[in-house]
């Protein structure tokens, strides 16, 4: 059968080509900050449906993983002038073994409902140990002034720095999904006792699965405060918890670029959401309570049924004679 | 020596300025918000016991009732027993409601233990918002059931929060009743231990699935009731509630009705001695310490495994 | 008759389980499913308990249709299933657990009659009466699980392998006791076993089922222990 380009791998080249060229169509600075922040939320959303959609890891904590990226990385840069790169890399890896530690070796004994009060946990008590450390992290009032990722940086710069490191990060994730690991977290989410039958290691495979989701997280997290110039211990509420929820749900949890659909909507939907002033927090409720109830297969389910179609519509063509 | 230095002395674990009286008095207080704290844990530990749904929406459950009974008494002028009686109620038939036209079908579709956290979650922050706009971000309370205070010894008590110990007593003893002795409670320890077993002997899964969800929402709106003659309520307190319920169950073990209850107490307790000796300010550390030393060392919690 | 199934078909997923099998059991029979593990007999009995309903065909009981019918309605009309693997409430007592097994509300009213019989057939019962379930033998609780069912008040009992994994002596006390519910209140029973000696002696026809499908149907009295044990390959 000839690999033909299918409608989804044009939609895919025109986003990214649109995404690409953008800043020289238009270049609303405002809209390139809102993209900035979809490439950014997409990363964490992706991980985290990494984390539970393939790997079958029930975490409510992927928001820390962000948080604990960004402080470290605008720690280190601030008090010890390290180049902003590195301090991302730290950032990730910071991220990476304060997981794996806490949750992931944890994660190796504890199931489903303990996973996530863990996970709730750690997300939970990162403003409180914030505030105690307030010397170093700011505490409420958060860090400024974190130096951005080179002197003189604008926002058309961050725009394709982010950009770059959003399609590399997801090629990651794509490859990780398609490797053995991939096809050995999927065993283990949806048969536990066949997949350790066939020798897949359980635990190699759950602390794999953490130490990347943090880690790309963590990243993501070093780049968002290099890009904001600040971060404080409202990046651990309620609302962005509940906005990466919607974003994977929308997306279709499980299913890989769903929960960079559910991004693209959450994101730029946030914008609308923010007229609704106080209203919002309880449209956000609603809208998650609404597409977990009548849309489960999210986004990825309205992919599917138009690729049917499409797939349908192609058959006609190419068989005429037959009525 | 100074009279004072002394008499601490003598208590010997209490630092400085703390005296045998202050000890007596935290232990009472522990007593009561433990009382308070387990009738709360109960309705959280029947949803789980019986339909392994994790309720994350049972703060703003709690508040509701108390809301509702606030709003009968406030605005409706109703005595406080009626009030209370028809928040109940209507907390139950809420819940029925609820289970039907949501939890039931979720159940249905694979991925439930995660698509139920996640409406329940959703659902929470929903009502919350919503009760903010009904109700304005001010602080409510509901009155105390009685004035007055009586003092033993060192410890000075509100006849207040002795009735209120006295009411959750009640509630335990009566909840223990209807598990116990009646076919519909027995019917859900039944499906809580070994659902199939349930089903070889006639009991309909469904049905008892929707009763025990309703007479949790019910049970947990008679908490925050409860909750709300104490302290000053905002939409939001229910997250706090929440959280300290979940270690409590955690801490009893999911699915136990008497580790709850003991869970509780012991909590309550341990929170009145961690605001003494480490001042208020540690408190939620304290108890996130204790959530997390629980889930690392004994996940299965006091109980053990056993439940309803 | 009191039990009639016919052409029924059951699938687990795609898999199909049960290839339309026909079988009856008539008022104060005891017959018995006999064929290799995994080909189908329970899923057969939870078919008849409406535990696993069937895709096509009938199942009917006294003439009536309980084909599509909830598990609670089968209990309640009179039949009653005991599972291998027995399914007993772990956190209850033995008094507990058998008092469950009169839930149907026409079992409500005759509990002490019940329960007396019970305890007649299963003396030991008696004495762990407060004993937990999750602390009780094997065979004890093979006993709670049969006497669970009685309690139903059932006029048809589905046994599944109740003595599987039991001394000879405890398999004969088991074997003894179904012949006594079966004389004794003139229950009619359906038993499925590997047992085949023990079978033939209690049952008055036999069944043999093998990859879904029903084989073949005789007489106990007309059928040899070795002939059976041929068809099984």
């Amino acid at each position: 059968m000839r690999k033909h380009l299918t409608w989804k791998k044009i939609a895919v080249l025109a986003s990214l080509i649109f995404i690409a060229l953008y800043p020289f169509l238009h270049g609303n600075s405002y809209v390139m900050h809102i993209f900035v922040l979809f490439f950014i939320w997409a990363i964490v959303a992706s991980n985290w449906n990494l984390l539970m959609g393939y790997a079958g890891i029930f975490s409510l904590g992927n928001i820390g993983f962000l948080a604990i990226g960004g402080y470290t990385s605008g720690i280190l840069a601030k008090s010890f002038g390290i180049s902003p790169w590195i301090c991302i890399l730290l950032g990730g890896l910071g991220s990476m073994v304060a997981v794996t530690l806490f949750l992931g070796f944890p994660a190796l004994r504890l199931s489903g409902i303990y996973i996530a009060l863990l996970s709730l946990i750690f997300a939970d008590s990162l403003p409180s140990i914030l505030t105690q450390t307030r010397k170093i992290t700011g505490g409420s009032m958060g860090l400024h002034d974190i130096p951005p990722l080179f002197p003189g940086m604008e926002r058309i710069h961050a725009y394709y720095i982010i950009f770059a490191a959003f399609l590399v990060i997801l090629f990651v994730i794509y490859r990780i999904i398609h490797s053995s690991s991939g096809l050995a977290f999927m065993a283990l989410r949806d048969s536990q006792d066949f997949a350790t039958s066939l020798g897949v290691s359980e635990y190699k495979e759950k602390l794999k699965v953490f130490a990347w989701s943090a880690f790309l997280t963590g990243i993501a997290g070093g780049f968002y405060v290099h890009y904001l110039g600040d971060i404080s211990p409202t990046t651990l509420a309620i609302e962005p918890f509940l906005l990466a929820i919607a974003m994977m749900e929308m997306g279709g949890i499980g299913r890989f670029p769903g929960a960079v659909l559910g991004a693209v909507i959450i994101v730029f939907g946030n914008e609308f959401l923010r007229l609704a002033g106080i209203l919002r927090l309880a449209l956000l409720g609603a809208v998650i309570c609404l597409i977990i109830l009548f849309f489960p297969g999210g986004l990825m389910q309205l992919v599917d049924w138009l690729d049917l179609k499409i797939a349908r519509i192609r058959q006609r063509r190419s068989a005429p004679a037959t009525s | 020596m100074p009279p004072s230095a002394s008499s601490s002395r003598r208590a010997g674990i209490l630092p400085g300025r703390l005296t045998i009286r202050d000890l007596i008095n935290a232990l009472v207080s522990g007593f009561i918000s433990g009382a308070l704290y387990a009738s709360m844990a109960l309705g959280l530990t029947i949803i789980y016991g019986v339909i392994h749904v994790f309720n994350f929406g049972h703060g703003i459950v709690a508040v509701l009732g108390a809301y509702g009974a606030w709003l009968f008494l406030t605005s409706l002028g109703l005595g406080m027993i009626p009030s209370i009686l028809i928040s109940c109620v209507a907390m139950f038939f809420f819940g029925l409601l609820i289970y039907k036209a949501t939890i039931h079908p979720l159940l249905q579709k694979p991925n439930w233990e995660f698509s139920t956290i996640i409406f329940l979650l959703g659902f929470g922050i929903f009502l919350e918002n919503m009760l903010l706009q009904a109700f304005g971000p001010r602080v409510k309370s509901i009155p105390p059931f009685f004035e007055g205070a009586i003092e033993i010894a060192f410890v000075r008590i509100n006849w207040h929060e002795v009735s209120l110990v006295l009411i959750v007593i009640a509630f335990v003893v009566a909840l223990h009743f209807f598990l116990k002795k009646t076919w519909i409670g027995q019917a859900m320890r039944a499906v809580a231990q070994e659902m199939d077993g349930a089903r070889v002997v006639g009991i309909n899964i469904n049905r008892t699935f929707s009763l025990a969800f309703a007479v949790a929402i019910a049970a947990t709106g008679f908490s925050g009731i409860l909750l709300g003659t104490k302290y000053y309520m905002t939409p939001h307190i229910g997250w706090d509630w929440m959280v300290k319920g979940f270690v409590i169950v955690v801490f009893g073990g999911l699915g136990s009705a008497t580790g709850a209850v003991y869970g509780a107490f012991i909590l309550g307790i341990a929170e009145a001695m961690a605001t003494l000796y480490l001042g208020a300010l540690w408190v939620w550390p304290v108890w996130f310490f204790i959530f997390v030393i629980i889930l690392l060392l004994r996940p299965q919690g006091i109980a053990g495994g056993r439940t309803l | 008759m009191t039990v009639e199934v016919q052409e029924i078909d059951s699938f687990y997923g795609d898999l199909q389980v049960l290839r339309k099998v026909s079988l009856r059991v008539d008022e104060g029979e005891v017959v018995a499913l006999l064929g290799p593990n995994g080909h189908g007999k329970s899923t057969l009995l939870k078919a008849i308990a409406g535990l696993h309903p069937p895709t096509s065909g009938s199942v009917r009981y006294r003439g009536e249709d309980i084909s599509r019918a909830s598990n609670e309605r089968i209990v309640q009309m009179g039949l009653a299933y005991i599972p291998e693997e027995r399914h007993l409430f772990p956190y209850m007592t033995v008094m507990e657990n058998l008092r469950l097994g009169a839930y149907n509300p026409r079992a409500r009213g005759r509990i002490g009659e019940n329960l007396g019989f019970v305890f007649a057939l299963f003396p030991r019962l008696e004495e762990r009466r407060d004993q937990l379930c999750s602390t009780l033998s094997g065979g004890e609780s093979r006993m709670v699980a049969i006497g669970r069912g009685l309690m139903s008040d059932a006029t048809f009992l589905m046994v599944d392998e109740p003595s599987i994994g039991l001394s000879p002596a405890l398999k004969k006390a088991v074997f003894d006791s179904i012949r006594k519910i079966n004389q004794g209140r003139g229950i009619s029973i359906l038993i499925v076993e590997q047992e085949i000696e023990h079978a033939l002696r209690l049952a008055s026809r036999i069944y043999m089922m093998k990859k879904g499908q029903i084989l073949l149907e005789r007489g106990a009295a007309d059928i040899e222990k070795a002939e059976i044990e041929k068809a099984y390959f």
